[in-house]
C-alpha cells in the first residue's frame, strides 16, 4: 500500500485507541461512583448531614465533620490567599532575575512536590509544640496552609505571566506607576487564572487526611468547633475512622460521607472550570 | 467621485491638493486669457502703454507656471496618485505648458505693438479676419476654462472643431496679404507683423486644442491624439 | 500647495535630541543623533527594520528605561527641559507624552473604563468631568458615533480599525502635548489605516505628532518633516516635500524608491 494509504490507518488506529482509553478511564469513573452511591445513598438524610458522630453506627452523623472542614478551609483560605497571591505577584513583577529568585523558584515547585504527611510532621513540631497551639483547626489551617501554598503561588505566577506584556505597556506609556499598573491591569486581567488556582488547591486540601491526623484531627469529636484554638474533626478523617471499625454500619455510614465529600470536590472544581472559561473569554 | 466612494471617503489630503492644484491651473488660464484680450486690444488700437503692461504680466505668469510644476512633482512624489487622480496632474502638468506657451505668444504680439507703433491700415485688417480670429481664440481660452472647470467633454469638444476656423483664416491669410501688397507695396512693414500675429493666434489654438485632448484623456482616459476630428465625433 | 508658513521656526522647537547616543549592553542602538521637531507637526521616522526608529521614539517618553542594558548618552528636552535628568518623574513625563502602538492593545475593560484609565491614574474622580472628557476624547479619535452607545460594551469586542481608536482616544483623554505612535496602522486593513491618517492629519492642529512607520507612502502622505534612519543613524532629516522629491544621500533615495531595505 502507499504512503497515503498508510498515514489514513495510522490516523484511524490513533483515533480508536484514543477513544477506547477515554472510554475505559470514563467508565470506571462510572463505575466507581455507581459503588459508592449504591454503598452509601441509603444513609443519606437531615439527620446524617446534622447528626453528631456517634458509637452506634445508625446514630452517627457527620455535622461535625463537615463542620471542622468548613472552619478549616475559611481559615486556610485566610492565611494562604494573601501570603500566597502576594508571593506570587512579588515573584513575578517585583524580583530581579538573579541567583537568589532562581533558588527561591526551584523550592517552591519542589515544595509542590513534597509529600502530605511531611507537612503534617512539619505542623506538628511547629504549630501544635514549639507555638503551643495545640492540636487545633489553627494548627490544622496553619499546616494546610503551607501544603497548598506553592500551588497558589504558582498559579498566581502563571496567570500574571499569562497577562501579555503589551496591556502592561499600555498602562506604563499613560504614566501609571508599577503598583498602579498591577492593581488596574494585572491583577484584574489574570484575576480568573489566580482564583482558578486557589479553588483547585483547596479542593486538593479539603481531602488532604494525613497531615491532619499527625497534627491532631480527632477521630471523635462530639462538638462543632467553635474557636480557633477548639479541637476539630475533618470528612476525610471521619470516613478513615468509620472504615476501621467492624461494624457493617459505619461501612455504610463511611460511604455516605464520601459522597458528601465527592459532591463538594465536585462542585469546587466546576466552579473552578467555570471561572477559567469566562476569564478565557475575557481575554480574547 | 461616485456617491458611493464619497460616503467612504472624506477629503483626504491629496484631496486638498489637487483642489488647489485645479484653482491654480484655473488661475493660470484666466491671466492668460487675459493677457490674449490685452493683446487683442492693443493690436488693434497699438496701445503700447497696454503693450507693455502684457509683457510685465509676463513675469507673473512665467511664476505660476514654475510653482504648478513644482505643485505637480510633490503631488506625484508624495501621494503616487492613481487612476483619475493621476491623469489629473498629467493633465494640468502638460496644460500648464501648453499655457505658458500662449503666454509667450501674447508677450510677442506686444512686442509688435511696440516696435510698430503705427496704426494699420483698416481695409487690410478687415481683409485679413484677424479680428475673427482674435475673437475666436478668446472665445475658446474661456470655453476651455470653464470645460475644465466643469469638467464637460461635449464643450470642450465644440473648443476643438474652433480650430479649424483659426485654421482656415491662417491658411488664407498668406493669399489675401499678398494681393493687398501688390496693389499697395507701402504696406510691407504692417502687413507683416499682422502675419506674424496671424501665425501667432494659429498657434495659440493649435495649444488649447492640447489642452482639450488632455482634458477629455483625464475625463474619459481616452486618448484624442493623432486622430481625426471626424472619429471623435463618434 | 499653500506653504505652511513657517514661522515656527522662531519659537523653540517643542522636541530636541542633543548628540543622542544609545546601548543595549555593547551594543549601541542609536549613534550620535540631533534633531529638532517643532510644534504641531507631524513627524516620520521611516527606515529598513531594526535601524533605531523604534528605539529613538521611545526615548522621549522614557519607555526604553524598562529595557535590560538601556543605557543612553546626550540630551532629550521637551520644552527645553531635559527629561532624562534624575529628578523627573517618568509618570509625569506620560502625562505629557503618550504613545500608540503597532497592535492595538485596548485593556480587557468597557470602552468607558479604558479611555477614562489614564484619569483613574491621576486619581480624578469626578464622575462628571470623566464623562466630559471620555466624550470629548472619543469624538478627536473619531469613535465617538460609533461608541456613545455602547460605552459598556468590552472593548476587545471593536474591530482592529476601531479598537486603535479607541487607543488613540485613550491617550488623548489624559490631553498630553505630543503624541508618539510606533507603527499605528501596520497590523490594520486599508480603510481603517486612511481613517487614521486622516485623523492624524486633524490632530495636528492641537498635538505634536511623531509617528515611526514602514509605509514610506504613508509619510509622504501625512507628514510635514521625514527622518530617514539607517543602522541607528539620522542620515537625512528634513521636509518631507523636499525629501521626497530631492533626497541628498543616495542611501535615502535608494531606500524611498525601494531599492532596498
Amino acid at each position: 500500500m502507499n504512503n497515503h494509504q498508510k498515514n489514513r490507518i495510522i490516523d484511524l488506529t490513533f483515533k480508536v485507541y484514543g477513544f477506547l482509553f477515554t472510554a475505559i478511564s470514563v467508565l470506571i469513573l462510572f463505575i466507581l461512583l455507581y459503588a459508592i452511591i449504591k454503598a452509601g445513598y441509603s444513609r443519606i438524610n437531615w439527620d446524617f448531614l446534622t447528626g453528631l458522630p456517634s458509637r452506634k453506627p445508625e446514630n452517627a452523623g457527620i455535622y461535625t465533620a463537615i463542620m471542622g472542614t468548613f472552619y478549616i478551609m475559611v481559615v486556610t483560605l485566610i492565611i494562604s490567599i494573601p501570603v500566597g497571591v502576594g508571593a506570587g505577584i512579588y515573584l513575578e513583577e517585583y524580583a530581579k532575575k538573579n541567583g537568589l529568585t532562581n533558588f527561591l523558584e526551584i523550592n517552591i515547585s519542589n515544595l509542590a512536590g513534597v509529600p502530605s504527611i511531611i507537612y503534617g510532621l512539619l505542623g506538628l513540631g511547629v504549630f501544635v509544640r514549639f507555638f503551643g497551639f495545640g492540636g487545633s483547626i489553627l494548627s490544622g489551617a496553619l499546616t494546610l496552609s503551607l501544603l497548598i501554598l506553592p500551588v497558589i503561588i504558582v498559579a498566581t505566577r502563571e496567570a500574571i505571566k499569562a497577562v501579555p506584556s503589551s496591556l502592561r505597556d499600555a498602562s506604563f506609556a499613560m504614566g501609571a506607576s508599577k503598583w498602579q499598573t498591577i492593581q488596574y491591569v494585572v491583577l484584574p486581567t489574570s484575576f480568573g487564572g489566580i482564583l482558578t488556582g486557589i479553588i483547585l488547591a483547596l479542593s486538593r486540601a479539603i481531602g488532604e487526611t494525613a497531615p491532619l491526623i499527625v497534627v491532631g484531627a480527632m477521630a471523635y469529636v462530639p462538638f462543632a468547633p467553635k474557636s480557633l484554638f477548639d479541637t476539630f474533626s475533618v470528612l476525610p478523617m471521619q470516613i478513615f475512622t468509620w472504615t476501621t471499625r467492624p461494624q457493617t454500619g459505619f461501612a455504610v455510614a463511611a460511604s455516605g460521607a464520601i459522597i458528601i465529600l465527592l459532591l463538594i470536590t465536585f462542585i469546587m472544581n466546576g466552579i473552578a472550570v467555570y471561572f477559567r472559561n469566562k476569564w478565557q473569554k475575557q481575554l480574547q | 467621485m461616485d456617491g458611493l466612494a464619497k460616503n467612504l471617503i472624506t477629503m483626504t489630503n491629496l484631496d486638498i491638493e489637487l483642489k488647489l492644484l485645479k484653482e491654480a491651473i484655473i488661475e493660470m488660464t484666466d491671466l492668460v486669457t487675459n493677457q490674449v484680450v490685452n493683446a487683442n486690444e492693443a493690436f488693434l488700437s497699438m496701445d503700447t502703454d497696454l503693450a507693455y503692461e502684457i509683457q510685465h504680466n509676463e513675469q507673473k505668469i512665467n511664476a505660476l507656471e514654475l510653482s504648478i510644476d513644482r505643485d505637480c512633482e510633490h503631488i506625484l512624489a508624495l501621494f503616487n496618485p492613481v487612476a483619475s487622480d493621476l491623469r489629473f496632474v498629467l493633465a494640468v502638468l502638460k496644460s500648464n505648458a501648453d499655457l505658458e506657451r500662449i503666454g509667450d505668444y501674447t508677450y510677442a504680439i506686444a512686442g509688435y505693438v511696440i516696435e510698430h507703433n503705427k496704426s494699420i491700415n483698416k481695409e487690410l485688417i478687415e481683409a485679413s479676419q484677424i479680428i475673427a480670429m482674435f475673437d475666436t481664440a478668446i472665445s475658446m481660452l474661456r470655453d476651455i476654462k470653464i470645460a475644465f472647470e466643469t469638467e464637460d467633454v461635449k464643450l470642450a469638444k465644440k473648443v476643438y472643431r474652433k480650430d479649424a476656423d483659426l485654421n482656415m483664416i491662417n491658411k488664407q491669410a498668406a493669399d489675401i496679404i499678398s494681393k493687398f501688397l501688390e496693389k499697395d507695396g507701402t504696406l510691407t512693414t504692417e502687413a507683416l507683423y499682422l502675419f506674424s500675429t496671424i501665425r501667432k493666434l494659429e498657434r495659440v489654438g493649435d495649444h488649447v486644442k492640447n489642452m482639450v485632448e488632455v482634458l477629455i484623456f483625464y475625463v474619459k482616459a481616452k486618448v484624442l491624439k493623432h486622430k481625426d476630428i471626424k472619429d471623435k465625433k463618434k | 500647495m499653500t506653504d505652511h508658513v513657517k514661522d515656527k521656526e522662531l519659537k523653540l522647537p517643542k522636541i530636541s535630541a542633543e548628540d543622542v547616543n544609545v546601548f543595549y549592553g555593547d551594543f549601541q542602538a542609536i549613534k550620535n543623533i540631533s534633531m529638532d521637531i517643532n510644534s504641531n507637526t507631524v513627524t516620520a521616522f521611516i527606515g529598513p527594520s531594526g535601524c533605531g526608529k523604534s528605539t529613538f521614539l521611545r526615548l522621549f517618553n522614557r519607555m526604553n528605561d524598562y529595557v535590560e542594558g538601556f543605557r543612553m548618552e546626550g540630551k532629550i528636552k521637551i520644552d527645553d527641559n531635559n527629561i532624562y535628568k534624575k529628578k523627573v518623574h517618568v509618570e509625569e513625563l506620560r502625562k505629557k507624552v503618550g504613545m500608540v502602538f503597532q497592535k492595538p492593545n485596548p485593556f480587557p475593560k468597557s470602552i468607558y473604563e479604558n479611555v477614562a484609565y489614564g484619569l483613574k491614574i491621576q486619581g480624578i474622580s469626578n464622575k462628571k468631568i470623566i464623562d466630559e472628557r471620555v466624550e470629548t476624547a472619543l469624538k478627536q479619535a473619531d469613535l465617538w458615533k460609533e461608541a456613545k452607545d455602547n460605552l459598556n460594551k468590552s472593548a476587545l469586542a471593536l474591530s482592529g480599525g476601531q479598537q486603535q481608536r479607541l487607543c488613540i482616544a485613550r491617550t488623548l483623554a489624559v490631553e498630553p502635548s505630543i503624541i508618539l505612535m510606533d507603527e499605528p496602522t501596520s497590523a490594520l486593513d486599508p480603510i481603517s489605516t486612511t481613517r487614521i491618517e486622516e485623523l492624524i492629519f486633524e490632530l495636528k492642529s492641537n498635538y505634536t505628532i511623531v509617528i515611526v512607520t514602514h509605509n514610506m507612502q504613508q509619510a509622504g502622505r501625512i507628514s510635514d518633516n521625514t527622518g530617514f534612519f539607517y543602522l541607528g543613524e539620522l542620515i537625512e532629516y528634513k521636509n518631507t516635500k523636499d525629501l521626497f522629491t530631492n533626497p541628498k544621500n543616495t542611501k535615502t533615495e535608494n531606500y524611498i524608491s525601494g531599492r532596498f531595505g
